[in-house]
């Protein structure tokens, strides 16, 4: 079969946080998801709304056959009807992968910046995901803003990755934890003085960011002006 | 890319336009915002009737990859919305200063549409 905008069933569905939702989308038999890779997104869209797109990051990775994996919020038409009434046995159409925010595996030994706002993780997680399955020797830290420890998603599975791959690091900062909240980790927001203390050897750096525009603007400057690095050293993907 | 930015309306910080004409403002939002959401593919309108304060949300549009409120810039009663695009959400991209439009709102605060940006400081703003 062709590369071609298929029909697929809904395998599983898991509650990552209360409106947060990863759905499994499984592959027809037969089907060719051609030469698609981890950090890209796929579009779908409901069999009686073919008008009405939306695009979602895959959260899971280019190793992972048979199925695609998005982990989506409750957001609009789309992303509220998906977290609040999807389940196995649902049938969605999907447009095949497709976008540039892939994470550099080649050539070895890039450290991969990965700056993420909320559901902006998503795709971290395929990169994670892959470099891990892979034992490759790229450098992946994910810098993480929530609001509070109750919006991290894939908390437990990048405590997981983080334990089988020392080239994985996972870092959380909350912007809105009340004082009295036990968190022993980073408050604040994501500053470019805390972007920079994990940089090491800045031509060998590859920066990510997604989230907010401001967010992704703030990462675009940091790069572009307090860095001074090219622009082919940076990927970024905004929500709008 | 650069944005449009037309001399002849007024600005929200929030991206939204408006264009006087009397005591009626039609609202839409920028060709900045649009760029920015991508392709638009819902737009939920206001009821026809109701009054909205300057800064609040009384829209929804959405694009392929978010869902953004949209905030009435001015103070009034809505009294007419954009039917076609609710029915061709598209046509926000394409004629973001024409029938992209979103809604008509009857001013009840005219001196309001003094505080809006002007198409300088709202090219400023987005660095146009």
């Amino acid at each position: 079969m062709a590369k071609v905008i298929a029909e697929m069933l809904v395998e599983s569905v898991k509650m990552e946080l209360p409106d947060v939702k990863t759905v499994r989308l499984q592959w027809p038999e037969g089907y060719d998801p051609g030469d698609f890779k981890t950090g890209q997104f796929i579009t779908v869209y409901w069999p009686h709304k073919p008008k009405y797109k939306r695009a979602y990051s895959l959260s899971s990775c280019a190793l992972d056959r048979g199925h695609y994996e998005v982990s989506v919020k409750r957001d609009g038409k789309m992303g509220t009807s998906i977290v609040d009434w999807v389940e196995a046995g649902d049938k969605l159409f999907v447009i095949p992968p497709t976008g540039r925010f892939l994470p550099v595996f080649d050539p070895p030994g890039r450290h991969l910046i990965c700056v993420a706002g909320g559901s902006g993780v998503t795709p971290f997680r395929g990169f994670a995901r892959e470099a891990t399955a892979r034992g490759l020797d790229t450098k992946i830290t994910v810098l993480y803003t929530v609001r509070t420890t109750n919006d991290i998603i894939f908390a437990e599975e990048f405590r997981e990755l983080e334990a089988k791959n020392p080239n994985f690091k996972f870092h959380v900062t909350c912007t809105r934890l009340a004082p009295e909240d036990p968190w022993a980790g980073r408050r604040g927001r994501i500053t470019p003085e805390w972007v920079k203390s994990f940089v090491t050897d800045p031509a060998a750096t590859v920066f990510y960011a997604c989230g907010t525009n401001e967010m992704v603007a703030a990462v675009e400057h940091l790069v572009l002006h307090d860095l001074g690095l090219p622009k082919e050293q940076m990927k970024l993907e905004k929500w709008g | 890319m650069s944005s449009q930015v037309p001399a002849d309306l007024r600005y929200a910080k929030s991206h939204e336009w408006v264009r006087l004409s009397g005591d009626v403002a039609t609202v839409g939002i920028t060709d900045h915002a649009q760029h920015e959401l991508t392709d638009v593919v819902f737009v939920e309108l206001p009821a026809v009737g109701r009054k909205v304060s300057a800064g609040e949300a009384c829209a929804v549009v959405e694009s392929v990859k978010t869902a953004s409120d949209i905030y009435s810039p001015v103070s009034g009663e809505i009294i007419a919305v954009n039917k076609a695009v609710s029915d061709n959400p598209a046509l926000v991209n394409s004629e973001p200063y024409a029938g992209g439009n979103f809604f008509q709102v009857k001013l009840s605060a005219p001196a309001e549409v003094d505080a809006l940006l002007t198409p300088a400081a709202y090219s400023a703003q987005i660095g146009a």
